[in-house]
């Protein structure tokens, strides 16, 4: 196997800047024989769960439901208590970038003492436009509560993707 | 395999800067470029970079989506795939699958495309997936101590990742976009600028929108990365836009598509339009 030219590893050189959206034509500027390829990039980091906090299930079905802003509507039979929010997830990148939001609509919950519990799950938009900070959305969900349902933890996951085009 | 990846030189990721914003959870990724085209002869690299705060294990995977007239993305069931579709899945290689990085730690994914003799030409796409697998066992369930007979309490955990488009072209392809009417309407989410884009030719079309006010140099409205994908003719484009900027775009403007900065950015279609 032939030994790779200096040319060719430093072409092979990816550097991703993390700071600002730096353009080609300002890395360009420097004299001398340094290359460097700035890469767009995109981040993706989820800052707050989707909590329905504590719920005490009554005698009949119910739902209680968070919004996308996370503010909770607690059904009717159904008591609700700690702090609701909605999960939300910051992306960065190129500003004007358009990025599709995608994820699962409904997810199952399995209980620590058996039973399970189904959210729908709700998109704060469908797409978003990043400005020069960034851009970010929301997943709230409403949980239907079953009649007496089983006491518990109950744990569940769900997919998220934010797709470029 | 390993002969395919022969040539792909020698792997060096220097990362520069240092991430600022707070994370919580293990899973935040940082990923680079954000898309991907081959011609079949030579393969590419695209970085990965945990930005979580703690050590996480991604996967990398492949998937097939396809393009709704709507503008969205659906993902695409591996046993509902068409055979072109099939094709892209087998045609793009790419190594490693599966790592697990330190908080700050890059990590090069080597893509590479073989194209089998008598491919017709066309247009090929795979969307890459990175994503955090989740840790194996959920807190809750170790943790006795806590009273589980009062009520309910509830975890969801987000699986979260990203996707960026790998395509790759056979033989010569061209295509030709046209701007169609524009609109403010309305969305549950708020009033958004839509307007069509229609689609001709045997590849994809992807640049750059920008909406200017005739007289006006600074552009009201500028939304970077707009593809329509070969499997649709014609797609609706629904940018959400504050309800401030709502009002000023209702009137004459003039709506430019134009192509990647990077290769150039020539004008694929410009059109004046009087949004309603």
């Amino acid at each position: 196997m032939r030994k790779f030219g200096m040319k060719r590893a430093i072409v092979g050189a990816a550097i991703a800047a993390l700071a600002m959206n730096a353009s080609a034509a300002h890395a360009a500027s420097a004299t001398g024989t340094a290359t460097a390829k700035i890469l767009r990039q995109i981040t993706l980091t989820n800052t707050s769960a989707l909590q329905y906090a504590t719920i005490i299930s009554g005698a009949t079905a119910s739902t209680v439901a968070v919004t996308t802003a996370g503010a909770r509507t607690c059904g009717a039979g159904l008591t609700c208590t700690g702090t609701t929010t909605a999960a939300n997830f910051d992306v960065q990148g190129t500003s004007g970038a358009v990025v599709l939001v995608g994820g699962d609509s409904s997810v199952t919950l399995n209980g620590s003492l058996g039973g399970t519990m189904a959210s729908t799950l709700t998109y704060s938009a469908a797409n978003i436009t990043l400005g020069t900070t960034g851009g970010s959305f929301q997943v709230g969900g409403t949980l239907s509560v079953g009649a007496n349902q089983t006491a518990g933890d109950y744990t569940g996951t769900f997919n998220v993707t934010a797709n470029y085009q | 395999m390993l002969r395919f990846f022969k040539g792909f030189g020698l792997l060096s990721v220097v990362l520069l800067g240092a991430v600022t914003v707070p994370v919580q959870a293990a899973g935040d990724l940082l990923v680079a470029p954000t898309r991907v085209v081959l011609d079949g002869s030579r393969g590419t690299e695209v970085v990965l970079n945990n930005i979580g705060s703690e050590p996480a294990t991604y996967r990398i995977s492949l998937e097939i989506k396809r393009m709704t007239a709507a503008g969205g993305l659906d993902e695409i069931a591996e046993a509902n795939v068409t055979p072109a579709e099939r094709t892209a899945l087998d045609m793009i290689a790419f190594s490693p699958r599966r790592v697990t990085l330190p908080p700050n730690q890059p990590q090069v994914i080597r893509v590479g495309v073989r194209i089998p003799e008598g491919t017709p030409p066309g247009e090929y796409r795979a969307h890459m997936l990175f994503r955090a697998v989740p840790d194996a066992a959920p807190a809750v369930a170790a943790d006795p101590a806590k009273p589980a007979a009062t009520g309910v309490s509830i975890a969801l955990i987000p699986i979260y990742g990203i996707t960026i488009p790998v395509i790759v072209r056979v033989g010569d392809l061209g295509a030709e976009a046209t701007i169609g009417e524009a609109w403010v309407g309305d969305t549950p989410d708020g009033p958004a600028f839509n307007f069509g884009l229609t689609r001709t030719g045997n590849r994809s079309v992807y640049g750059d929108i920008e909406v200017t006010r005739p007289g006006v140099s600074e552009p009201l409205l500028v939304a970077r990365g707009i593809a329509v994908y070969p499997e649709v003719g014609a797609r609706e484009v629904s940018l959400r836009v504050p309800p401030e900027l709502a009002a000023k775009l209702k009137g004459p403007v003039r709506i430019r598509y134009s192509e990647d900065r990077e290769i150039g950015g020539g004008t694929i279609d410009e059109a004046e339009r009087v949004v309603k």
